[in-house]
C-alpha cells in the first residue's frame, strides 16, 4: 500500500503503530475484536537514530517484531517490509506513527508584542507539538544585538514569526525579521537545511518580509495571520503549516525518516502534537473539560482543553531526573518535605536529588526513597500546572463589553481559562505516575498537585498509548475512541473535593451512593475517604456540601450526578480547596499521616516495587 | 382720673364698685414682670476669645406670664490698663496746675513747689470721668432658656451683661444687676477639637508605622487595580495595530489635584509606550499641563532609555474652551482612530462625548477621575475605570515605593476609623430610637457633631 492513499474505516481490522521516542520505539497492535477496536498487542525496541544504525525505521521494525512474536501474526515479510493490507493471520491494514527522536520539533517564535502575537504564536508552536526554544518580541526586554546573540546560539528546527494585526503594524515585524536574517541561526541538521521561516502575521508586512528573507539562506514559508484582529486567534493554518515543515524538512533530514515517511498511512506528527490532538477528540467527543499531564524525567507537559479551547505547556525545567534539582529550586526543600510524613531531615533529602541527578534512571529501592520522590513529583506537578494557568487564558488586548453593573468587579483580559471546578476528566501519564507501585498512590499524587474541585474523573494513561491514538484519530476516530476508552485509560477512579475552607472537624458536605445502597455518610472538614466502587462500575452520588462549600452546583447545594468507578473507586476529599497544610511541621506531618491512613497509601506488606522509569 | 365727690352711701358703694373693677381690670396689664437674678457670665474656655457664656435665674414671673429674656450687653469704654493711664495723665496736670499756683502765690523753690503739688494731689486723687456706653441687646431668648452663649465679641475688651425679662404683653422688667466685667480671651488650645487631635495622631502615626514597617522589607499588599493592570494591554494593542495612543489629562489646570494624579499615570504610560516604541499624543486644554506633560514623558522616556524617540510636539495645548477643545479631540479621534485611549484627570460634560468617541473608533478606553458625576459614563463606555481613591492611589501602586505604599496603607487606617464611627454611631442612633434614652441621646449627639462634624 502506498503512503497516505484514502482509507475505509469499516475495511480496517489491524492497524499497527509507533511511537519513535529518543531511546525507545514503542508499537501497539490494534485489531477489532467483536466489532470493537481493542489494543491487543505491544512491542518495544531501542530507537536507531543515531550511530550505529542512522537509520529509525530499524528499530521501528526491530518494535513490530516483537508484536510479530508475542501475536503470532506475521507482520512483516522477508524484505523487512511492513505486510499490507491484513489478509487471514498476516498484515496490518494501517500503520501510523509519531516521533519524537532527536529531542523532537524544536522551534523559535516571535511576535510585536510578548502577551499578544508573540503569546499567539507559541500557542500554536506548542499546540503542534513542538518544543519552544525561545519567544523573541519587541518588549521582551533585550536589547537588538542580545536578541540577535540569542538566535545565533540557538538552533532551532524552524522559525515561526507573527506580529501585527491585518492592516495594522508593519514596522516592528519587519524589524523583528530582520534581526533574525542577519543573525542566521543555523539549523540542527547540516549546512545544506535551509532554515524554515513560517510567516503568520500582518498581510501587509508579506512584501517586506519576502524581501528580509529573500537573500537566500531561508525557506520562507507564508500562511494566514495567526491573530488577523486582536480579538480573534486563528492557529489552524500556522499548526497545520508546522506539521508540513515538520515532514518536509525536518524530518526529511532526520536518518530513516524519509523511509518511515513513505510507509505509513499518515503523516507522522511530534508526539505532543499526538496527544494534544486525541486529548481534544476525546473532549469534543464527550463534551467535558479534560486536562491531561505528561511527567519526564528533563519536562512536563501540561495539555488542556476547556470549553473547546486546547493549550499545551511544556515545562523545560521540572521533570523527575535531569530537572529535579530545578524542581527542588523552585519550589523549595520545605515545601517538598511537607508532603513527607516520616523523619526525613532536608539533609537527607538534599542527598537523595543529588544522587538522582547523577543517575536519572535509577528508580526508588525503598519505601523512603518512594515516598521522597513522590513529594518531589507532587511539587512538580503542582508547577507544571500553575504555569499552564499562567499560560492558558483569553486573548489580550480586547476590547471589553462594561455596563455600570462592573463598576465594581472590573474583570481584566488574560484571565486564565483553567477553571477546576469545570473540569471533568484529568488524564495522567508519564514514569513517576504510571509506573507507581499502587493506584492510590497515582491518584492522591493528581488529587494533592491539580486540586481538583467538584467532581473529577481520574485516570492514567496505560501504557503511553496516547501518542499513537492521537495519529490514528486523524485516520480513524472511532477507533482511536474506542481503544482510549477501553484500553488507553486505566480508570482511577472519581475524586470528590468541594471547594472552600472551614475548621478542622466541622461538617463538610454529606453523601450517599444510589440512595444509600451502596453507602452513605457525612465527612468532616479535614477528613478524606475512599469508597469502593470498581472497574467498569457506575453509581448514583448525591452529595450535600455544607454552608459555605460548592460542589459545582453553588454554596451549599446539592449535587446528584453518575460517578464512576475505577482501581481505586470513589475518593471523598473534604479537605477544601484550595489545598493547604498547617505551616507547623508537626502538626502538617500529622495532617499528612492521616490522609495516608485513610486512603492506605503505603501499606506496608506491598514493596515499592517498580518505581518511576522516566 | 375724674375726681368724684362721695356724699351718700350709694355714691360710697359706687365708688367701691368702680374701684374693684379698675383693680381686676388694669393692674395685671400694667405690672411689668421680675428681672431674673444672679446673672453670672464667663469666658468660654478653649477657644478663639470673643465668647462669654451667660447663666442666669429665672424670673419670679409666671413662665406663661413671660415672652423670653432679653440680653443686654455694654462694652466698657475703657479697659483698667486705660483707665489707670488716663488717672496717671489727670493727675499729672493737676499737680502741674498746683505747683503754677504755689510759684506764683508764696515764692517757693520750683522743686518745693512740684515736690508739694505731688503730695496734694495724691492726697486729693483726681476723679477721672468715665464714660460708659448704652446698653443694647444683642439676643431675645425664650423664656424657658436661662443661660446664652454671647458671641461676636471683640478679643481682651471688657463687657458687661444685663438680662431683662419681657412679659407676655412686652413690657420690660427692669434690668437685672450687672454682670461682673469679663473679658473674652483667647485660648491656646481648642479643647472641642480635640477628637480630631487624637484621629489626626492615630493616622499619622499609623502612616509612619506603615512607613517603616514598609521600609523594612514587609510586604505591602495593594489589590489590583484592574485599570492599572491594563496599561500594559492598552499599549500593546495600540503597537500590534499600529496606531498612536491618546491620553487627555482632564480639562482643569495643575492646581487641581485630579491633574497631578493624573500627570502621574502618564508617566507610566509613557515610559510603557517608549519600551514598546509606541506614539503617545497628548493634547491639553491648558498651557500648564501641557509644560508638566511635557517634562513627564520626557523623564519616561529617559527612563526607559529612548531618548531620542522623544517627540514634544506630540504634546500640545488646544484651547481652554470645555467644548472647543471636546470638539477638537472628537475629530482627531475620528480621524486618526487611535487604538488605546486614557482619560485621567478631571472631567465634566466632555466625558461622555470623549469615552463614546473613542469606543466608537474601536480603542482600549482607560478612564480615571474622583468626579463622582462622571463616573458612571466612564464606566459605562470605557474599557476600565479608576474610581475615586484608585486615581489617586495610583502613583504608589505604579511605584511600589515603600513610602507611598507605606503611606497608602497608613490612610487605610483612617477609612477604617471613620468606618468604625459611623458603624458605632449607626447602631446607638437605632438603639436610641429604640429605647429613646437621653444617655445614648447625648452619645449619638457627641459622636455626630463632635467627632465627626469636626
Amino acid at each position: 500500500m502506498s503512503a497516505q492513499t484514502p482509507i475505509n474505516p469499516d475495511s480496517v481490522n489491524v492497524i499497527l503503530a509507533t511511537d519513535c521516542g529518543s531511546t525507545t520505539t514503542k508499537a501497539i497492535m490494534i485489531e477489532r475484536v467483536d466489532g470493537v477496536y481493542r489494543q491487543t498487542h505491544r512491542g518495544e525496541a531501542p530507537t536507531t537514530v543515531e550511530e550505529p544504525f542512522a537509520n529509525v525505521t530499524v528499530g521501528v521494525i526491530n518494535a513490530l517484531t516483537e508484536i510479530q512474536e508475542v501475536s503470532g501474526r506475521r507482520l512483516i515479510d522477508d524484505d523487512g517490509v511492513i505486510i499490507r493490507p491484513a489478509s487471514g493471520d498476516e498484515g496490518c491494514d494501517i500503520y501510523i506513527s509519531t516521533s519524537s527522536a532527536g529531542g523532537g520539533l524544536q522551534m523559535m517564535v516571535a511576535g510585536v508584542v510578548r502577551e499578544m502575537t508573540a503569546a499567539s504564536a507559541k500557542r500554536a508552536a506548542l499546540g503542534a507539538g513542538a518544543i519552544v526554544m525561545d519567544t523573541i518580541a519587541a518588549n521582551d526586554r533585550r536589547r537588538p544585538h542580545e536578541q540577535i546573540q540569542r538566535i545565533r546560539e540557538l538552533r532551532p528546527d524552524m522559525v515561526l514569526i507573527s506580529g501585527g494585526t491585518d492592516g495594522g503594524d508593519t514596522k516592528k515585524v519587519t524589524e523583528i525579521a530582520e534581526l533574525i536574517a542577519p543573525a542566521k541561526p543555523r539549523p540542527r541538521f547540516g549546512k545544506s537545511y535551509e532554515l524554515p521561516i513560517i510567516f503568520a502575521g500582518n498581510t501587509d508586512a508579506r512584501p517586506e518580509i519576502d524581501r528580509v528573507f529573500g537573500s537566500g539562506g531561508f525557506d520562507l514559508k507564508i500562511t494566514d495571520n495567526l491573530r488577523p484582529s486582536l480579538e480573534r486567534e486563528h492557529l489552524g493554518p500556522a499548526r497545520d503549516m508546522i506539521h508540513d515543515v515538520f515532514l518536509e524538512h525536518v524530518m526529511a533530514h532526520a536518518p530513516g525518516y524519509d523511509t518511515l515517511m513513505s510507509i505509513t498511512d499518515a503523516p507522522i506528527m511530534p508526539t505532543p502534537g499526538a496527544v494534544g490532538d486525541i486529548l481534544q477528540t476525546i473532549a469534543r467527543g464527550r463534551g467535558i473539560n479534560a486536562v491531561g499531564v505528561d511527567i519526564g524525567g528533563a519536562t512536563t507537559d501540561v495539555f488542556s482543553v476547556f470549553d473547546g479551547t486546547f493549550n499545551r505547556t511544556v515545562s523545560a525545567n521540572l521533570g523527575m531526573s535531569y530537572s529535579i534539582s530545578n524542581v527542588c529550586a523552585e519550589a523549595t526543600m520545605p515545601s517538598i518535605l511537607r508532603w513527607v510524613h516520616i523523619d526525613m531531615n532536608e539533609r537527607e533529602l538534599r542527598n537523595r536529588v543529588k544522587n538522582k541527578m547523577i543517575r536519572p534512571t535509577t528508580i526508588p529501592q525503598s519505601l523512603e526513597a518512594l515516598i521522597f520522590e513522590q513529594a518531589v513529583a507532587r511539587e512538580a506537578l503542582r508547577l507544571a500546572y500553575l504555569q499552564h494557568k499562567e499560560f492558558a487564558t483569553t486573548l489580550k488586548g480586547v476590547q471589553q463589553q462594561r455596563t455600570v453593573g462592573d463598576t465594581f468587579s472590573q474583570e481584566s483580559g488574560g484571565e486564565t481559562i483553567v477553571d477546576n471546578m469545570k473540569l471533568d476528566l484529568l488524564v495522567a501519564s508519564g514514569g513517576v505516575l504510571s509506573h507507581a507501585p499502587r493506584m492510590h498512590q497515582t491518584a492522591m499524587l493528581l488529587i494533592d498537585a491539580f486540586e481538583p474541585e467538584g467532581i473529577t474523573e481520574l485516570a492514567k494513561d496505560s501504557i503511553f498509548m496516547m501518542p499513537h491514538l492521537g495519529v490514528l484519530s486523524s485516520v480513524h476516530p472511532r477507533a482511536a475512541m474506542e481503544v482510549f476508552e477501553r484500553d488507553c485509560l486505566i480508570y482511577l477512579g472519581t475524586c470528590v473535593a468541594p471547594k472552600g475552607s472551614g475548621k478542622p472537624g466541622r461538617p463538610c458536605f454529606s453523601w450517599s451512593l444510589d440512595s444509600g445502597a451502596r453507602g452513605s455518610g457525612e465527612l468532616a472538614f479535614g477528613e478524606i475517604t475512599v469508597v469502593e466502587l470498581g472497574e467498569d462500575e457506575t453509581a448514583e452520588l448525591e452529595a450535600k456540601p455544607a454552608r459555605g462549600f460548592d460542589l459545582g452546583a453553588g454554596p451549599g447545594k446539592t449535587v446528584s450526578r453518575t460517578v464512576r468507578g475505577g482501581t481505586v473507586g470513589l475518593i471523598l476529599d473534604a479537605r477544601g480547596r484550595e489545598l493547604s497544610l498547617p505551616e507547623d511541621p508537626e502538626h502538617c506531618r500529622q495532617a499528612v499521616s492521616g490522609v495516608i491512613d485513610a486512603v492506605d497509601l503505603y501499606p506496608e506488606a506491598v514493596p515499592p516495587g517498580e518505581g518511576s522509569a522516566d | 382720673m375724674p375726681r368724684i365727690e362721695l356724699r351718700n352711701p350709694l355714691a360710697w358703694i359706687l365708688g367701691a364698685l368702680f374701684a374693684a373693677f379698675a383693680c381686676s381690670t388694669s393692674a395685671p396689664a400694667s405690672a411689668p414682670p421680675q428681672p431674673p437674678t444672679e446673672l453670672s457670665a464667663r469666658d468660654k474656655p478653649w477657644d478663639g476669645g470673643g465668647v462669654i457664656f451667660l447663666e442666669w435665674t429665672a424670673s419670679t414671673t409666671p413662665l406663661d406670664q413671660l415672652q423670653g429674656y432679653e440680653v443686654l450687653a455694654r462694652e466698657l469704654g475703657v479697659t483698667a490698663a486705660e483707665l489707670a493711664d488716663q488717672t496717671e495723665r489727670a493727675a499729672d496736670a493737676a499737680a502741674e496746675r498746683e505747683t503754677e499756683s504755689l510759684l506764683e502765690g508764696e515764692g517757693i523753690a520750683p522743686e518745693d513747689a512740684d515736690q508739694q503739688a505731688r503730695l496734694e494731689v495724691r492726697a486729693d486723687p483726681v476723679a477721672v470721668p468715665v464714660e460708659q456706653p448704652e446698653w443694647k441687646s444683642i439676643a431675645i431668648v425664650p423664656a424657658g432658656q436661662t443661660d446664652y452663649e454671647a458671641t461676636g465679641l471683640e478679643k481682651d475688651r471688657s463687657y458687661e451683661f444685663a438680662i431683662r425679662a419681657i412679659g407676655a404683653d412686652k413690657s420690660l422688667s427692669a434690668p437685672s444687676a450687672s454682670s461682673p466685667p469679663v473679658v473674652p480671651e483667647a485660648a491656646w488650645f481648642n479643647l472641642s477639637k480635640l477628637p480630631l487631635l487624637v484621629a489626626l495622631v492615630l493616622i499619622s502615626a499609623a502612616v509612619l508605622v506603615f512607613v517603616v514597617l514598609a521600609r523594612g522589607g514587609m510586604v505591602m499588599k495593594i489589590r489590583t487595580i484592574a485599570g492599572l493592570k491594563a496599561v500594559d494591554e492598552a499599549v500593546g494593542r495600540a503597537t500590534e495595530m499600529g496606531r498612536s495612543i491618546l491620553y487627555i489629562n482632564g480639562i482643569q489646570d495643575m492646581d487641581d489635584l485630579q491633574t497631578v494624579a493624573g500627570v502621574t499615570v502618564l508617566g507610566r504610560v509613557a515610559k510603557t509606550a517608549a519600551e514598546y516604541d509606541a506614539k503617545i499624543e497628548v493634547p491639553t486644554s491648558r498651557s500648564l499641563v501641557m509644560t508638566a506633560s511635557r517634562e513627564t514623558v520626557h523623564a519616561s522616556y529617559f527612563s526607559a532609555g529612548r531618548p531620542d524617540a522623544y517627540n514634544p510636539d506630540l504634546i500640545y495645548y488646544v484651547t481652554d474652551e470645555q467644548f472647543g477643545f471636546v470638539a477638537y479631540v472628537s475629530g482627531m479621534m475620528t480621524r486618526e482612530k487611535p487604538a488605546a485611549c486614557f482619560y485621567m484627570g478631571s472631567f465634566f460634560a466632555e466625558s461622555l462625548i470623549l469615552a463614546e468617541t473613542g469606543n466608537s473608533v474601536g480603542a482600549i478606553q482607560i478612564a480615571g477621575t474622583a468626579n463622582p458625576s462622571q463616573l458612571p459614563f466612564f464606566v459605562a463606555a470605557c474599557d476600565y475605570t479608576l474610581i475615586g481613591e484608585e486615581f489617586f492611589a495610583a502613583s504608589a501602586y505604579l511605584s511600589g515605593q515603600p513610602d507611598q505604599l507605606g503611606s497608602l496603607k497608613g490612610q487605610d487606617v483612617g477609612k477604617i476609623l471613620a468606618g468604625l464611627f459611623i458603624l458605632v454611631g449607626v447602631v446607638l442612633a437605632t438603639i436610641q430610637a429604640i429605647s429613646g434614652s437621653t444617655g445614648l441621646e447625648e452619645a449619638v449627639r457627641f459622636l455626630k457633631d463632635v467627632i465627626l462634624g469636626s
